[in-house]
């Protein structure tokens, strides 16, 4: 039995060639992207349909306890100055819880491609810079890197760097490692089950091995933690760390 | 088909992504935080404006108590007042007629005496005439002579006042 784990499907191309992208490729994490945005913005239209200022269902009451976690989430780690932040973060959030949990219905995660948490990262790197730039102006930010002495420079600038790489890669990797766990689990299960139910006699065997029973139920609970506890967990540090670089670069300076 | 890397940067999956995380911060902003800013901005304002109106009609029913203890307090002045003149009003009219019973008493009282003392020299005023008519008679039996007009009624005189002294 053979188990293959491979990047995204290229689903097609569209054979313009555009200068250093290249050739439009419409790949599965671009598709599943946009379908956790129709989710995501689906669920915000549905959650803020009739609205009252009395008397409220249970869905608006959701829906205002989401704005107002988001809120205070951001609020409560940057300050009132940063209220501008709270729908890209909010933004950011779900779209990465969502684009985890869509693992759960067969979908390809778009975190499980490097592209996405690359350019997530790449954007808040740019926020944090510009956030630094606000703070002590240009000349404050270079000077920045030579702090607390001029030899550690070259530090500060791997250590600057280090910060988008390594934000794209935690968040990634713990996908990835969830879809890769998750592949071998299947697998592992699916011959354990062939090789238990082969030992019944005759065409009931034969036929039974090839059905994969023990990939029913028990590959759940371990998404428990693969899925929707890392996913989440995921989410929430990917957004917890861009507020509080944000928040630290308008600190300093 | 063709697969990607499983770890590769595609550059139009990163120039997507940025793209998508823009298009959906704006449609949470626009279908999420905005319907229901609006509608927690407009709860905040209903209640702002009952809080208001609740302060408004307390004032209001402060504003009516402080009167109608005012006007209590005015009342209870006045019932005084009216009290006090009364008081005083009766007791001058007690007084005045007090003084008119007295002086009126004090007026009968001189009258009836002027009366007796008028009473009196009238029946003197007779008796004189009786008691000197007598004594006449008497004394001119008694001394069998005749006395002078003069010296007669300068008896009776003496005697007369010797009688109102004693009487």
């Amino acid at each position: 039995m053979e188990l293959d784990i491979r990047g995204a499907r290229i689903l097609f191309t569209i054979p313009i060639d555009i200068p250093i992208l290249g050739p439009v490729k419409i790949s599965e994490t671009m598709v599943v992207s946009w379908i956790v945005m129709l989710l995501i913005t689906g669920l915000c239209i549905w959650l803020t349909r009739g609205l009252k200022v009395e008397n409220i269902s249970k869905k608006q009451a959701v829906a205002e306890m989401l704005v107002e976690t988001a809120e205070n989430f951001v609020v409560g780690n940057m300050g009132e100055n940063f209220r501008y932040m709270i729908p890209f973060i909010a933004a950011l959030f779900s779209t990465s819880v969502v684009s985890n949990l869509i693992s759960l219905v067969g979908l390809r995660s778009p975190t499980a491609d490097l592209s996405v948490e690359a350019a997530w990262a790449v954007v808040v790197f740019i926020m944090i810079t510009a956030q630094k730039i606000k703070t002590g102006g240009f000349g404050g930010y270079l000077k920045g890197f030579t702090t607390p002495i001029a030899i550690m420079t070259p530090f500060n600038i791997l250590s600057e760097l280090a910060t988008p790489v390594s934000m794209a890669c935690r968040h990634f990797g713990n996908i990835l490692s969830g879809v890769v766990i998750n592949g071998l689990i299947y697998g592992a299960l699916a011959a354990a089950s062939s090789a238990l139910f082969g030992l019944l006699p005759g065409i009931l065997g034969d036929v039974l091995s090839k059905i994969p029973f023990l990939d029913v139920g028990v590959p759940a609970i371990l998404s428990i933690y693969f899925d929707w506890f890392s996913g989440i967990m995921q989410a929430f540090i990917f957004c917890m760390l861009t507020v509080m670089y944000i928040a630290n670069a308008a600190e300093e300076g | 088909m063709q697969v990607q890397e499983l770890v590769s940067i595609v550059p139009w999956n990163f120039v997507a992504t940025i793209c998508n995380l823009f298009i959906q911060m704006y449609l949470i902003k626009r279908f999420l935080f905005k319907p229901i800013n609006e509608i927690l901005e407009k709860r905040r304002a209903k209640a702002d404006a009952e809080i208001q109106e609740a302060v408004q009609a307390r004032e209001e029913a402060n504003a009516i108590k402080s009167e109608y203890e005012q006007n209590m307090l005015d009342a209870k002045n006045k019932a005084n007042e009216i009290l006090v003149s009364a008081q005083k009003t009766a007791s001058i009219q007690s007084e005045e007629i007090l003084k008119d019973a007295a002086s009126q008493a004090a007026a009968i009282k001189a009258k009836a005496e002027s009366d007796i003392a008028q009473e009196r020299r009238k029946a003197v005023n007779e008796i004189k005439g009786e008691i000197g008519g007598m004594a006449v008679e008497i004394a001119g039996k008694v001394i069998e002579r005749e006395i002078s007009e003069a010296d007669h009624a300068k008896l009776i005189d003496d005697f007369i006042a010797n009688v109102g002294e004693e009487s």
